[in-house]
């Protein structure tokens, strides 16, 4: 055993996956070396025999099986990391980096599991970066549809892809993300970790990439002068920029009349407003402002709060976060539990918490609405964080009425008015500016 | 185009904001009849001055008012913009306290206004410091808000309707231009933030003149409800005939007991903006004047707002405080002649200057 196969062998001493196995090709011995966490061994020694039967010579059976021979340790090293195939001959003086039968480590496409498109092809991205990429590139398949792809990371090279059309995206917007990619120093693990990359948001609830797991949806958005992310095992395309327009209007809308899908994107509006809002009006028009409604729908506000201990921020507080509350632990339970713990939250524990007198039935109506019109919206993300601005708006509420939900919702307006993610401004309903075609 | 738009939403908004609550009560006193004429003569004489100032604006292109005003040298600058931005802080803080007199006394009796005016102030400085992205943008949205509850509160308004107390007449010639009071009904059509607007987009006249023409057919609206709800002499005496209108109507069929109500959020919209669009103007000029950056430009804006709000906490009555408001809108009248029409006498002059130059 020459030199090359033992510094390669120390250098994975302590990796118990990682094998190097002898072998007799052509009366020479060869060292295959890899990982068979990543490489199929049996199958693909059986390959190597197969083709080593067709080939007269060693160095042959090498050109025959890679274009990659004769690399220097530092490749073989990555090569092996990357999960390929190497194979070293005895006397040191020759090796290949092949590509293997490789371990399936990676689901087929299946259907979407956070997205439920309607009337529409039921494909969703999976984990392996490849198949993302190609999945787009079968639909949209135009020689201006660009990918640059990139190794980040620190402690492991993660994959990461950059899709647009060319003469959509804007130049310099591809030029920016270009930048900012290559400078990633950091391991990238979560889509928020990519994020940061953009500029810093910290506090903002709102994100520069869209997440979508459907094909249909990130081709449209490439049509529509956006860039595309794909990170290697992440089921998701990310869309940048996100645009406030993303939270309203999905492609799958369009395959219905016009009418039709209009009056969805209207109905995504009220759900939007209505939880940003009805929390606080309720807390406005019981506690701050009564006198606003006429005498008798004032009494019958006020009769159902009849014997309530609680002051009406309160008892608002107390049940939105415990709504809040329920919508995370549902996500959290297994299947079998799920509708189990749905049922004892909502009927046992509404019914009560009416009966006990601690919320009124106004309020259990509001929660109620809220609850339905926060998932109206398009995007898990965009629904929890529309549900998180609604709280600052329910505390101006219980201090200045209804002039508190209204300075609230303006404010929250003028928030998202001034967020931007690469000069391009989040509140606008599409990216005119167009890129060259050159 | 979109910025166009939006420039002619900030318009429309800032005129509502002055227009509703002291513009009726200005008009009332110029004259007895055909309050008309006195809206339209008002509105003619913007009409002129925007062009004047757009025509100034457009011999430089890419150039704000403060960057012709440097051209024209810094003494420039000193002379016509310090004056400007004392006049922008006392406006704030007396728009503010205005507005927020208004809001207590129809939401909330028992609050204490420094809280509220706290309140509006917060969010207009933090719009400020964000920039004229931010505004323009928030801009469409407000007016989007807004501008349903300005037509509600003009057409629920119609059923109070007496139309006898009114009828149109024509009144010539026409003595209140010679009146002191028309100077200060001039200062409440406030364009001058337009040409602070004017580094990215070059501005045509035509939008403005849609915006115009909404913003003329509701000052009408304001000045003729009261009338048509009141008449003249009852008018003439209150305080804020517009929102004792709205007081005055009760729809049945409707759950909402009062309808200043929708007048107020109207009012919180527009004030918050108006006020965020003036302090933007300061720290604009106060960063191009000293030099600054844009983050320094943040500083200038808390600070100026910081006096705007003192001056605000410690005027000491409403009657004191409406009189000064009328001083302000004097100066802006002043302001508003005088800052176009230099400008479009230095672009004229200058253009033909630059020909000359370019013949040597």
């Amino acid at each position: 055993m020459k030199n090359i196969v033992k510094e390669i062998e120390s250098k994975f001493s302590n990796h118990d996956d990682f094998f190097i196995e002898e072998e007799l090709v052509d009366k020479t011995a060869i060292y295959l070396i890899g990982f068979n966490t990543l490489v199929d061994l049996p199958k693909s020694k059986l390959y190597v025999q197969q083709m080593a039967a067709s080939s007269t010579s060693l160095k042959v059976l090498l050109t025959n099986l890679s274009d990659q021979i004769n690399v220097d340790t530092a490749q073989i090293i990555k090569s092996v990391l990357e999960g390929k195939l190497v194979i070293v001959s005895k006397d040191d003086e020759e090796n290949a980096v092949i590509d293997p039968i490789a371990q399936n480590l990676s689901s087929s496409i299946e259907e979407p599991k956070n997205e439920s498109p309607i009337q529409s092809s039921t494909d969703a991205f999976g984990e392996d970066i490849n198949i993302n990429v190609g999945m787009i590139r079968k639909s949209l398949n135009t020689e201006r549809l660009c990918h640059c792809s990139y190794q980040v990371g620190e402690l492991e090279k993660r994959k990461l892809s950059m899709l647009y059309v060319k003469g959509r995206a804007p130049n310099d917007l591809i030029e920016k993300v270009n930048q900012q990619l290559n400078q990633i120093k950091s391991d990238i693990e979560t889509i928020d970790d990519l994020n940061k990359q953009f500029g810093q948001r910290r506090l903002s609830p709102v994100s520069h990439l869209f997440a979508t797991e459907l094909p249909v949806q990130a081709i449209h958005s490439l049509k529509k002068n956006r860039i595309v992310l794909f990170l290697d095992n992440c089921p998701f395309a990310l869309v940048f920029p996100h645009l406030v327009w993303d939270m309203l209007s999905s492609v799958n809308d369009r395959n219905f009349p016009f009418v039709l899908s209009f009056m969805l994107r209207l109905f995504r509006v009220i759900g939007v407003v209505a939880t940003l809002i009805l929390p606080a009006l309720y807390v406005a028009l019981v506690s701050v402002n009564p006198e606003v409604f006429k005498t008798d729908l004032a009494l019958f506000v006020l009769k159902s709060r009849e014997g309530i201990p609680l002051s009406a921020f309160l008892e608002t507080i107390a049940m939105v976060v415990l709504v809040d509350l329920i919508l995370e632990a549902i996500v959290r339970l297994p299947k079998s539990v799920g509708p189990a713990i749905t049922m004892v939250g909502g009927v046992i524990l509404g019914q009560a918490v009416v009966e006990a007198k601690l919320v009124s039935n106004l309020l259990v109506i509001v929660i109620t609405a809220i609850v339905i019109a926060s998932s109206a919206v398009i995007g898990m993300q965009n629904s929890l964080y529309i549900r998180l601005l609604k709280y600052p708006i329910l505390i101006l509420a219980s201090l200045f009425g209804i002039l508190g939900v209204f300075t609230g919702f303006i404010f929250t307006i003028i928030y998202l008015a001034s967020l931007t993610s690469n000069d391009i401004p989040y509140l606008t309903f599409r990216i005119e500016q167009k890129g060259d075609t050159k | 185009m979109t910025q166009r738009i939006q420039i002619g939403a900030v318009f429309i908004i800032i005129h509502l904001s002055f227009g509703y609550l002291v513009y009726p009560n200005l008009v009332y006193v110029l004259t007895k009849t055909a309050h008309w004429e006195v809206v339209m003569c008002q509105c003619f004489l913007e009409l002129v001055l925007i062009w004047i100032y757009m025509k100034g604006l457009n011999y430089f292109p890419e150039n704000d008012v403060i960057d012709i005003f440097l051209k024209m040298g810094r003494w420039a600058v000193i002379m016509f913009l310090t004056p400007f931005v004392i006049h922008l802080i006392a406006l704030v803080a007396l728009n503010i306290r205005l507005h927020t007199e208004v809001i207590i006394s129809i939401f909330l009796p028992r609050t204490p206004y420094w809280s509220i005016m706290a309140l509006l102030f917060f969010i207009s400085v933090y719009t400020a410091i964000k920039g004229l992205g931010t505004i323009l943008r928030s801009s469409i949205f407000i007016f989007l808000i807004v501008f349903p509850l300005v037509l509600f509160n003009i057409f629920s308004s119609f059923i109070n309707f007496d139309l006898n107390n009114v009828t149109l007449g024509w009144n010539s010639p026409p003595k209140f231009l010679l009146n002191k009071n028309f100077c200060y009904l001039l200062g409440f059509s406030s364009f001058l933030f337009l040409g602070f607007m004017t580094s990215k987009t070059k501005l045509t006249f035509r939008p403005f003149f849609i915006a115009w023409v909404s913003v003329t057919l509701f000052f009408l609206s304001v000045v003729y409800i009261p009338l048509y709800i009141f008449g003249q002499e009852p008018v003439v005496v209150m305080t804020h005939p517009f929102m004792e209108a709205m007081d005055s109507i009760d729809i049945s069929w409707f759950s909402f007991n009062r309808q200043p109500l929708f007048f107020g959020l109207s009012l919180i919209g527009l004030v918050i903006l108006a006020n965020a669009v003036i302090l933007w103007m300061i720290g604009r000029i106060m960063q191009k004047m000293l030099k600054c950056s844009k983050g320094e430009s943040s500083y200038w804006i808390i600070a100026f707002s910081v006096i705007a709000f003192i001056f605000a906490l410690f005027i000491p009555n409403k009657t004191l405080m409406e009189k000064w408001f009328l001083y302000s809108t004097g100066a802006q009248a002043y302001l508003m002649i005088i800052i176009p029409c230099t400008i479009f006498i230095y672009g004229f002059l200058s253009k033909r200057g630059v020909v000359g130059n370019e013949k040597k």
